[in-house]
């Protein structure tokens, strides 16, 4: 399978990537120049934490091998694809119970803010496969590789 | 190989997929007495009509005929060990090389007054009981809930959508009393009493009253108050579904007793899910499932995660999640944040996390369940407990994947 590969030496904390998530999974129409970044509708299914030495802690789903979030669903919203390894989530069978975000280790899901949903890495299913957050990334921190499913 | 699976639920289906991942050839057999496969936690969405049959079912587009497992749907009425088959109501003998039970637990009715024979008293565990309360609640206007827990909460709210009158009767002070502290169980009985509900806390049921047509219309508590109602929702906790095994060699106490790898005292013959009664939730029912259907499969593996001190609601737009020990305990020291919308509340023991309730905001909330369940030192780490986040623990692997890095301690999960 593809994943984001994460070089966290190299990350400034710039969050370039973040909004980038934002960008990509808007709902209006734009560019990343009108994108309001205080809508609770938009939000970042990623995110990089500033450590206490100064240094940045990128946090992303890793569509594990073995997902807690996928182990949890009561109403099959998540699943792990058999085909490309990603951790899938159709939000019309989500029934918003949000036993996932209490299960994945590393804590990249979250409830969005209207509580219909959650907000989780999709890998930019919708512009073919090709992450934003990667594209958008000037330090190379993040790349995507084939790795073993 | 032909393995046989009792039950339809978390544990069961978990279990089908994962033989099939092993043993392409193998048969699969799962014989359950429900009609259609439905995930019990979302019962409630189906009597407040947010979601119709299709809609409760969890498992995959055609999972059947994809995972070619043979659906039987019947009652097990007896387990021969001896003869390596199960027997069904319909006299028919179901032949197993390895075998599954996962027939999940029953409502607990408690044996006072007509609660056990009345036709207006059900139980919260089956689509059977979802239909027969959907079907009664188009008539009936006063709902008494009786258990204050998950599953009572649930009835009561899915009622108060369908515009009843709804009454909840718990044993304890507070409704919610293993998932919450005083504090946010308040936040969420005060919503409910603001949509109408009426509590009837610390107090017992002891008698119940019938009318003509053989249906309960009133009950008296401990105290000598009267509650009228049309409908009774029993959530007083579940029991294992181990009746069928009475003239088996299975071990049972409350629930069947399995090994580390969840076989039963009987060789090839295995147990997972609630009626092993380990835990009563969905991920630990599937974990059970998958791990004893490895097991099956021939892939030794033991079942570790075994931490279920653990919960989530969603009501009324306010989301709480409870990990470990609320009650507190003398030498645990607690640890609260709140602002108007958000209550944060953590207990902590020689350096480690114990407890965890968050209430409004439960973003990325996973990272404390790691901390709890694998007793995570974290007396090094000095800021604000409520900034603790994965990112203190980070550590990549070289397929990308995260792992937990914590000095002098190793996880079990």
């Amino acid at each position: 399978m593809r994943r984001i590969i994460i070089d966290y030496k190299k990350c400034d904390g710039c969050i370039n990537c973040t909004i980038a998530c934002m960008q990509a999974h808007r709902e209006d129409e734009g560019t990343i120049y009108d994108l309001d970044l205080t809508d609770p509708a938009n939000e970042s299914r990623n995110k990089s934490v500033r450590a206490e030495d100064g240094t940045y802690r990128p946090l992303f789903c890793r569509h594990c091998k073995e997902p807690e979030c996928v182990m949890t669903c009561m109403s099959g919203a998540l699943r792990k694809d058999a085909e490309n390894g990603l951790v899938t989530y159709d939000e019309t069978r989500c029934a918003a119970c949000f036993m996932c975000v209490m299960h994945c280790p590393y804590g990249t899901i979250k409830p969005a803010n209207s509580l219909q949903k959650i907000i989780k890495c999709d890998f930019c299913a919708a512009d073919g496969y090709e992450p934003n957050c990667v594209k958008a990334c000037p330090k190379k921190a993040i790349h995507v590789e084939e790795v073993e499913a | 190989m032909r393995h046989v699976i009792i039950g339809s639920s978390a544990a069961g289906i978990a279990a089908a997929a994962e033989i099939r991942k092993h043993q392409k050839d193998a048969v699969i057999v799962m014989i359950s007495k429900d009609e259609h496969v439905h995930s019990r936690c979302m019962l409630h969405k189906y009597i407040s009509h947010e979601r119709d049959v299709k809609g409760l079912d969890f498992t995959e587009e055609n999972f059947f005929e994809n995972q070619k497992v043979d659906y039987i749907q019947n009652e097990v009425i007896s387990v021969l060990e001896d003869e390596k088959c199960v027997l069904l109501r319909s006299g028919e003998q179901i032949p197993y090389d390895k075998l599954l039970i996962a027939s999940g637990a029953g409502s607990f009715i408690p044996p006072i007054g007509d609660l056990r024979t009345a036709d207006n008293v059900f139980g919260m565990r089956n689509l059977s009981d979802a239909q027969a309360i959907d079907k009664m609640a188009d008539s009936a206007q006063n709902v008494l809930v009786i258990g204050a827990g998950l599953a009572g909460m649930d009835a009561a709210y899915a009622m108060l959508e369908r515009g009843k009158k709804v009454t909840v009767l718990e044993m304890s002070h507070r409704i919610l009393p293993v998932q919450l502290d005083a504090h946010s169980a308040e936040v969420y009985q005060r919503k409910f009493e603001s949509k109408g509900t009426i509590f009837y806390l610390g107090r017992r049921l002891e008698k119940t009253i019938s009318g003509t047509g053989g249906q309960i219309c009133r009950v008296v508590l401990d105290t000598g108050e009267n509650i009228d109602c049309d409908v009774i929702i029993v959530a007083a906790g579940v029991r294992p579904t181990i009746d069928f095994l009475d003239k088996s060699k299975v071990e049972a106490g409350r629930g069947i007793l399995v090994d580390a790898c969840l076989q039963t005292n009987i060789r090839d013959i295995y147990a997972a899910g609630d009626v092993t009664g380990l835990s009563g939730i969905w991920p630990n029912a599937v974990k059970q499932g998958t791990v004893a259907a490895r097991n099956m499969c021939g892939i030794a593996e033991k079942y570790t995660d075994t931490f279920n001190e653990k919960n989530m609601m969603n009501f009324f737009g306010i989301v709480t999640l409870y990990l470990g020990q609320i009650c507190t305990r003398k030498d645990e020291v607690v640890l609260t944040e709140e602002d108007r919308n958000v209550y944060r509340r953590v207990s902590i023991r020689e350096g480690k996390v114990t407890g965890v309730l968050l209430q409004g905001d439960i973003s990325n909330a996973g990272v404390w369940q790691y901390l709890i369940k694998n007793e995570i030192d974290i007396s090094h780490i000095k800021k604000n407990i409520f900034q603790i986040s994965y990112a203190d623990f980070f550590s990549v692997k070289a397929d990308g994947e995260y792992r937990w890095k914590c000095e002098g301690q190793n996880f079990k999960f």
